[in-house]
């Protein structure tokens, strides 16, 4: 392996490989040596031997959804007895439950639902910071964005710039998949976002001062030059923006959706974890899906580049939906982190450290299993949604439509 | 290559898994290649339906649970001896040696008479010999082979200690003493739920298992128990025997997740060769 060891030196005096070095790399090194690597841009990066972790609640506001992503097990019709709408004080609920255990925001995202519009984004927003003026939104993937400004005919920069006004702190890098159109189009999702349109969103973010997430879901039809292509993307915009605090990956979740198949493997993810860490030298941190790949992978994951151990969650239904139920609690987190030889540090979206674990500082209730959106069979409609006008005919029948 | 015991110590203090997951790969590719082996296994319970047909497709059926008495293992074992005595080359295992241990003091008998009357109803193998429970491992293992039964797995039944040190080599001490344990499953059967294992503290004991327990064939892992994510990355850091396939060929998730596809595409999908063994260590060919 000539070449393989020559880009490995070069990764390892923290030279930038080209895509098609990059993906050689990937095709052609052994895991232990891509984790090496991995490992070594980690520790150049952390040289603290600091493992970071967030406590905030993700939430699904609405299953609602018009994109129809076919490996998406969460969403429901416009129509379906079984799509909800979270009602504003079901979400103040969630925050206080949130604030409770240390919380510090909440992960907002949600369905692509025509019966919302901007203005109830807005209301949303400015009410939460009224209850909570500490409390962060980090909320709304570019897709539901770009839905946004469909919905409103209101350009994405002047989308982003209202909710900012009502309060969003920072957009979460949700619905990239994989930033090829190719792929976008088989995964029926190239109509809610292209590849451009998803970057472009996070541009307009990163000039209105944002600060953002990317991610990639990967494992269902790109190829392993797509996955690298993806990455690519990523790394140009960051060069150009500057404005992403992290990457995560995950592997496609196959159960119960319309595209079926299989799950990539837990070696798959650690490969590709790892190389994203090469590719990414841009991209200050990396996390660990602990909730696709379960805890175990998800430490290990701290070997092949991680250095954050994502979030406590509390909450999570999309990932539940399509077959992954795994749950760690702060108490979890730290013990994984700690028995891999790491200092578990709270941190906001910001990467700021917080803190020490809040379980030392008081007493915490722990947490065996992620909450829901809703309990089982909660069909309730919020009565604050009779204030907005609805677009389907599904929503208009249940609402008084104004004037 | 020896590896000393201060350089083990070192290692199994070391977080740095990469290293010892390589030294642990090199010690598995030097004795098996590429070459990964499953097996794939019906459970029959001891107590359950009489006239359960196991299915075809495994390569050892296995009777699983605590015997009440010594009549009704033997009972059972004849039974299912029986439902599978067409099935070429599938091999009958069952029972815990502990549980033998006990059932044979409880009875009165000696444990080489009741191994003895489970081989004349039709046993081949006892299922597992969990290391940590044995009254006597070395002459209760010894009691197995000299019944004419064979020993499917050496296994652990819960960690009597974080340091894997010293019952490595404790199990290395014993197959030197014993030679006939062909596999061995180092990951814990019973963790606390409240406080599992780590991904570090699995993958740091499968090759630490790999690297002293040198005298053993097999390290094994269990794909039931352990789960396809953390059984795969088992293999790249010394495993080389998957244990606890499913003998269903269930097709309704769609044919690449039936137990088959899946343990194949793992096994490929960590770099190795999957190759299909009965409960005998024999290769299958469908």
């Amino acid at each position: 392996m000539p070449n393989i060891t020559g880009l490995s030196e070069r990764v390892r005096a923290g030279e930038r490989l080209s895509g098609d070095e990059a993906l050689e790399l990937y095709r052609q090194a052994p895991t232990a040596l891509l984790g090496r690597l991995a490992d070594a841009v980690r520790a150049r990066k952390h040289p603290g031997g600091i493992v970071t972790y967030i406590i905030d609640r993700n939430v699904n506001y609405t299953n609602v959804c018009v994109a129809k992503c076919n490996f998406c097990a969460f969403y429901r019709p416009v129509g379906s007895p079984e799509g909800y709408v979270l009602g504003f004080d079901e979400l103040f609920r969630k925050i206080d439950e949130t604030i409770a255990v240390g919380g510090v925001q909440l992960l907002l995202q949600g369905g692509h639902n025509p019966d919302l519009p901007l203005t109830w984004y807005e209301d949303l927003f400015r009410a939460i910071k009224a209850r909570y003026p500490a409390f962060k939104l980090h909320a709304l993937s570019p897709p539901e964005v770009i839905h946004l400004s469909r919905l409103s005919q209101l350009p994405v920069p002047a989308v982003i710039d209202r909710l900012i006004a009502a309060g969003l702190d920072s957009i979460p890098g949700g619905g990239a998949e994989i930033l090829v159109d190719r792929v976008r189009k088989l995964l029926h999702c190239y109509g809610k976002a292209t590849a451009d349109e998803w970057l472009d969103v996070m541009r307009h973010a990163h000039r209105a001062g944002l600060r953002t997430t990317a991610t990639m879901m990967y494992g269902t039809v790109e190829t392993d030059a797509e996955r690298l292509e993806h990455l690519l993307r990523l790394r140009d915009l960051q060069d150009e923006r500057g404005g992403f605090t992290a990457f995560i990956t995950w592997s496609y979740q196959p159960a119960n959706t319309e595209l079926g198949g299989s799950e990539a493997t837990g070696v798959d993810y650690l490969r590709t974890l790892a190389l994203a860490r090469i590719v990414l030298d841009n991209f200050d941190n990396l996390q660990a899906s602990w909730v696709t790949q379960g805890g175990k992978v998800g430490q290990l994951s701290l070997a092949y580049g991680a250095n954050d151990m994502g979030s406590v969650m509390i909450e999570e239904n999309v990932v539940r939906a399509a077959g992954a139920a795994y749950c760690m609690d702060e108490v979890e987190i730290v013990r994984n982190i700690e028995d891999a030889g790491f200092a578990p540090k709270r941190r906001n979206m910001h990467y700021e450290i917080l803190g020490d674990p809040i379980f030392r500082e008081r007493d915490v209730p722990r947490m065996l299993e992620l909450a829901t959106a809703r309990a089982d069979g909660d069909t309730s409609v919020p009565d604050e949604l009779m204030n907005y006008p609805a677009r389907s005919r599904a929503a208009k029948q249940l609402r008084i439509i104004p004037n | 290559m020896t590896v000393s015991d201060t350089e083990l110590t070192s290692l199994a203090a070391s977080h740095d898994i990469i290293s010892l997951g390589m030294l642990a790969d090199d010690a598995r590719r030097r004795r098996h290649g590429a070459r990964t082996t499953f097996v794939r296994v019906a459970n029959v319970a001891l107590a359950g339906d009489t006239a359960q047909t196991p299915s075809p497709l495994a390569g050892e059926v296995r009777i699983v649970g605590t015997p009440a008495s010594r009549a009704a293992a033997v009972e059972r074992v004849a039974q299912v001896a029986a439902a599978i005595a067409g099935s070429r080359g599938v091999a009958l295992s069952g029972f815990s040696l502990a549980d033998l241990e006990e059932l044979s003091a409880r009875e009165g008998v000696t444990l080489r008479a009741l191994l003895e009357e489970l081989r004349a109803a039709g046993l081949e193998l006892v299922a597992e010999a969990p290391f940590d429970r044995l009254h006597d491992a070395r002459r209760s293992i010894e009691e197995v082979n000299i019944a004419g039964l064979a020993l499917a797995r050496l296994t652990i039944h819960q960690l009597p200690s974080p340091d894997p040190l010293p019952l490595l080599k404790a199990v290395a001490d014993l197959q030197r003493a014993v030679a006939v344990i062909r596999a061995f499953a180092p990951l814990p059967r019973t963790v606390n739920p409240a406080v599992p294992t780590t991904g570090y503290e699995d993958v740091t004991r499968v090759a630490l298992a790999r690297v002293i327990v040198d005298n053993v064939a097999s390290i094994q892992v269990d794909w039931s128990l352990y789960g396809p994510k953390l059984a795969q990355v088992a293999l790249t850091v010394g495993a080389d025997d998957v244990d606890g396939v499913s003998a269903e060929d269930d097709m309704t998730e769609g044919r690449r997740r039936a137990p088959l596809e899946e343990i194949r595409r793992n096994i490929r999908a960590a770099n190795q060769e999957p190759v299909e063994r009965n409960g005998r260590f024999d290769v299958v060919v469908r």
